[in-house]
This record gives structure tokens, sequence and C-alpha cells, in this order.
């Protein structure tokens, strides 16, 4: 049922627009990066040749930046959090939920088969640029340079964290009721460690309490990080398997939950009215910190008890604004219904 | 068809409660009710759109939830073209041809010639008649058993609604096909259907035959030197009073009632064709905003 003729078609009709988009960003950012790479490191190379101190190498950062990172992963995962949210965000705002879940198909099969489509398309089109990229440093004179990056860092990671993203913002999508909560949500959460951790970090700094050494980022903030993953920071052995299970988990829990959907809460923000508090305290609270820290930064270094009371004041601001706001966004109904025949 | 004990609560409110009810084939069912009364969710729920709280629905003794491919027998016209807007016709039916196996491509074709549909790159663009008699063609060429429209006339002019009412008849004689169909148009129904399902606050309050139905009640023109007397009043539903003139629906075979009227002494007594929107003014409280 994952790959059912019509639900493929289906599928493809409504999110055709990004999957294409999809295609050319991975062009731009292999193949055309690729060329123009060589053609820059040519370039650099030559200068250096008239110096004598100097010898021009091309870095794995550089290999990387095709394949794993820069800015084009940013994009990429963007066009996945919107292509997910076509395929299941855009159809609660709109009829065609009811037409797809009158359909003679289970809803395990529906998720599925959404799930299918995405992973083929960015998995397909990952493939398909990969491979010309590599082969146009496999020709150059810079070949050597693909010694020094492994298969793990520029080809499964990405491929892996990209699926997994997409993966993830189709969980996200199976419990949210329309496309924006969809889309905010998977961003929200595709960075929610990071944020509490920077946002904990903050409070203890600006309070000069500690619960815990301020140092560098600890690594298994990053691998609980879904965006991480897209933006190819996961390019090791553990952060591979971890790609992999989580995907796993992502589809398991997103089919269970899809299955479980209320249809008459599409359009609103949340199809499991039991998880409101939850988001309301989670995303005052989050929203509250983010007040604390941005109020704080304002106040000079040297004066400890300002910033103190700064952090409350940006505290309490931003928390009666977040309060107002996600009320009105836990009871909002947002249906783009087509008039009658 | 078997309906069996839905209830469906949203937002902790009952929007349907114990609807019960079968569906035989070569019938067409009209499902009437006020504004509100819950007849879009019965619908989006025997199409299972909708999951019922309570109860489920059940085709040849298959439940449709548990087993959703039993759902090839059904297909759900909602009253918008928005999920398929933005196919081509041959998309469309390549779609359909995938989803369900018995569909007829030849006669889809042979009624698209008939209605003169031509083919076209967007669904979205035919004129809102053309819409709805595509989406009415194409389910019928799905081979669906069991056909549920919501509302499928609402906004046609009278020649596109009058060759929509054509073929859907024309169909269920043909092909042992069933029909519910969510409707405001009482006028519409009457000529149509063969039973109605009248739903109030979310329940069943009748359903009947039309004919078994129109025979329950009398509809009555009387006329009163002055005014109608209180008592008899308070007994009968009065549909229209036009100064001494009265328009009003007695249970047929109420003597009783009958005899009290007669003692009254109206100066005019003649019985009406009785209509399905008497009944429903009768039924479910007062024509306003049906």
């Amino acid at each position: 049922m994952m790959f059912n003729k019509a639900l493929w078609f289906q599928n493809y009709k409504q999110s055709k627009f990004l999957i294409w988009i999809l295609l050319a960003l991975f062009v731009v950012q292999m193949p055309l990066q690729a060329i123009l790479s060589v053609e820059s490191w040519q370039e650099r190379s030559e200068r250096t040749a008239y110096s004598e101190e100097y010898v021009y190498e091309v870095q794995a950062w550089d290999i990387m930046q095709i394949f794993s990172q820069g800015m084009f992963t940013v994009f990429l995962a963007a066009a996945i959090v919107i292509f997910a949210s076509l395929l299941i965000g855009l159809e609660r705002n709109t009829r065609r939920s009811d037409f797809t879940f009158s359909l003679p198909y289970s809803r395990s099969s529906l998720f599925l088969a959404k799930w299918a489509l995405g992973s083929t398309a960015v998995g397909v089109f990952f493939i398909m640029n990969f491979l010309p990229a590599y082969f146009i440093i496999y020709q150059s004179e810079f070949r050597e340079a693909l010694s020094l990056v492994s298969s793990i860092e520029i080809f499964w990671a990405p491929l892996l964290g990209y699926i997994f993203f997409f993966s993830f913002s189709l969980l996200v999508g199976s419990i949210t009721g329309e496309m924006v909560s969809q889309i905010v949500l998977t961003f929200i959460f595709g960075f929610l460690p990071i944020i509490i951790f920077t946002l904990i970090q903050e409070f203890m700094q600006v309070h000069d309490f500690f619960l815990f050494h301020i140092g560098s980022q600890p690594r298994w903030i990053e691998y609980a990080t879904p965006f991480f993953y897209a933006a190819g920071s996961m390019g090791s052995l553990p952060g591979v398997i971890a790609a992999v299970v989580f995907t796993a988990v992502c589809l398991w829990g997103g089919t269970v939950l899809y299955t479980k959907n209320n249809l008459e809460y599409n359009g609103e923000f949340l199809m499991f009215k039991k998880l409101n508090p939850v988001f309301v305290v989670l995303l005052t609270v989050m929203i509250s910190f983010f007040g604390g820290m941005i109020v704080s930064s304002l106040a000079p270094w040297g004066a400890d008890a300002l910033r103190i009371l700064s952090y409350w004041i940006g505290f309490t601001t931003f928390m009666l604004f977040a309060l107002l706001i996600i009320r009105r966004l836990i009871k909002m109904n947002i249906i783009f219904s087509g008039r009658a025949v | 068809m078997r309906v069996q004990h839905i209830s469906k609560h949203i937002h902790h409110k009952p929007i349907l409660a114990d609807i019960d009810f079968s569906v035989e084939p070569g019938s067409i069912i009209g499902i009437v009710g006020r504004n509100g009364s819950g007849k879009t969710t019965l619908l989006r729920s025997l199409a299972g759109i909708l999951t019922p709280t309570r109860g489920s629905v059940y085709i040849d003794g298959i439940d449709i939830f548990k087993h959703p491919e039993i759902k090839k027998q059904i297909i759900f016209v909602p009253d918008s073209t928005e999920a398929l807007k933005n196919y081509s016709t041959k998309e469309l039916i390549y779609l359909y041809k995938n989803i369900y196996p018995e569909f007829d491509t030849s006669y889809l074709f042979s009624l698209m010639k008939r209605f003169k549909l031509s083919q076209i790159s967007k669904i979205g663009n035919y004129s809102k008649g053309q819409k709805a008699l595509f989406t009415l063609i194409t389910a019928f060429a799905t081979g669906a058993s069991y056909i549920l429209l919501d509302e499928p006339t609402d906004g046609l002019d009278v020649i596109v609604k009058k060759q929509v009412l054509q073929l859907l008849v024309e169909e269920v004689s043909d092909r042992r096909l069933a029909v519910l169909i969510s409707s405001h148009r009482l006028d519409e129904l009457e000529f149509m259907v063969n039973e109605v399902i009248f739903i109030k606050q979310g329940k069943v309050d009748s359903h009947y035959e039309l004919d078994t139905m129109k025979n329950q009640y009398k509809k009555i023109q009387l006329a009163f030197a002055e005014k109608m007397p209180e008592a008899l009043e308070n007994e009968i539903e009065i549909l229209d009073k036009t100064g001494k003139v009265y328009t009003v629906l007695i249970p047929r075979g109420n003597s009783l009632l009958e005899e009290k009227i007669s003692d009254s002494r109206p100066l005019f007594y003649e019985e009406l064709p009785m209509s399905l929107e008497d009944y429903f003014v009768a039924k479910l409280g007062g024509p306003d905003d049906v």
C-alpha cells in the first residue's frame, strides 16, 4: 500500500510544485556548486602558484560545503518542511482531506504513501545529483580532496539526514491541524533541544546560578536536535545510526497518530485537544525565557542587578503576549473551503 | 449499508446521537434537517471521513472503519469540487481507475457526450453546473453501490438542476444503486426520494417511506367566521394563517380531532395535497432558516 499508484499520483499532484523546487535546489547545491567550486579552486591555485610561501590545498570543509553543509542544506531543510506541509497540512486546510479520507484505503496506507513519495523524491534527487557532482570533482585536478572526506560525511549522513527530517516533518503534521502550525511547530521542534539548552544557559548566566558547567554545546544536544541532521552536522557513524533509528520512530509514531486523527479538528492548531495545555505551557515558557534573554542583553554587562531586573521584565512582558497569542492560536480554525459546485 | 448506533461528539458536544438505520440497494434516501442538525457530519461519517465516537457503518456486514477497502462500494460527493479542481479530466480518470477497479471509462465518456462535457485540462475551469454534472457522472462511473451526495443541487440553475435530478433517478433505477442525499431543497427531494430521514438535534427524528409519511398527516384549509377556537388551536399544527383562513396539519385518522373541527363549524373545509415541506415544518418546527 505504500506504493499504491493512485495515492502516489494524488500526492504528486498536490505537491509537484515543491518536488521540482527540491530538484532545482539539489542541482544547485551539488553539480552546479561542484562546477563553480572547481573553477574557484583552480583560480586560487593559479594565484598561489606565483607565491613561494603559500600552497593552495582544497580542504575537507570545501568538499563538505558541496555535499552536506552550507547554506543550501538550510534551503533544502526549509523546502522539505514545506513539502511535508503540502502533503499533510494543506490537505487539512482545504476540502482535499475529505476526498483523501473517503478513499478505500486505511489511514496508515495514506500516511505511508506520503512518506514513500517524499522519501523517494529526496533520495532519488540526492543520488541523481550526488553522482555527477562527485564525478566533476573526481575528474578534476582536485581529485585527491575527495580522500579527505568519508562516504558517511558526504553521502550517507546528508541522505539519511534529509529523509529523517522529512519523516520528522510528517510526524509533526500528524499532530497539527493545518499547514502553518505544521511548519511553525516543525521548526520549533526541529531546534527544540538546542533552544532549551540556550535558554537555560542564558538564565543561569544572568542569575549567576549554575546547575551544570557552561561550556561548549554537548554533542548529545546535537544528536537530539532534528535540524542538525538536515544541516549535515551528523557526519559520523553514530549520527547515521541515529538518523535511521529516528526515521523509524517518526514513521511508526506518525502512522499511529495519523490513524487516530479526528478530522473534525482540521483547520485547528492541533488535532489532539489533550495536547493543547502542554503546548500552551511549553510555548509560553519558552517565549518568556526568550523575552528575558532578549531584554537582559540590553543591560550593561557589569550591572548584575539591572540585568536580573531587566531579565524578569522581559520574561513577564513576553509571557503576557505569549499567553494572548497562543490562546488565539489554539482556538483558530483555518479552512479554505471552496464553495458549492 | 447498515448504520449502527452512530454517535459523534465534537468539542465535547454531541453532534450525532445514536443514529441507526439501513439503506437498501435501489433506494434514494433524503437526509433532511435544519441547519446544524448534523446532516453533513452524518454523511462524512458514512464515508469514513469522520470516526464516530460510538457505533459503526457496515457494508455487507463488514465494518468500513476496520476494513476501509470495503469503501470501494461507497463514494462521497461533497458540495464542493475543491479537491479535484486542479486535475484534468484525463488525470482524474487515471486516478479513479486506479482506486475503483470497476471504473467504467466508456460509460463516463458516453455521459460526458450526452451532457456536452468536453475533456478539459483543469476541472476547475468547468462552469459550476458542468462541475456538478461531471462529479456526479464520475461518481456513477466508479461502480460504487452507495453514492453519498451532500447538497448536490446547491447553487445550480434550473436547467442543470433538472439534468442532475434526472440523471440520479435514471441511474438508481437502472443499476440498483443506493443514493443518500442531504439537501435543503425539499421540493426537489420530494420528486426523487422514496425514503426520508429527518434529523433533529443530531438524532433520527423519523425515518419513513415517502408515501407512508404523506399518509400520516392530512393538510386542510379552514376558514372561520371569527378566529379559530383556542381549544382547537392548541391541538393542531398551523402551517399558515391569512386573516380568518388557516392551513393546518392534523394526524390522519384522528377522528376525535376531526369531530372537534367539525363542531367548531368552519365556514370552509378543504383537504389539500401534502408536501414534504409541510411534513418538515410539522416535524422539525418552523419553516424559518431551514
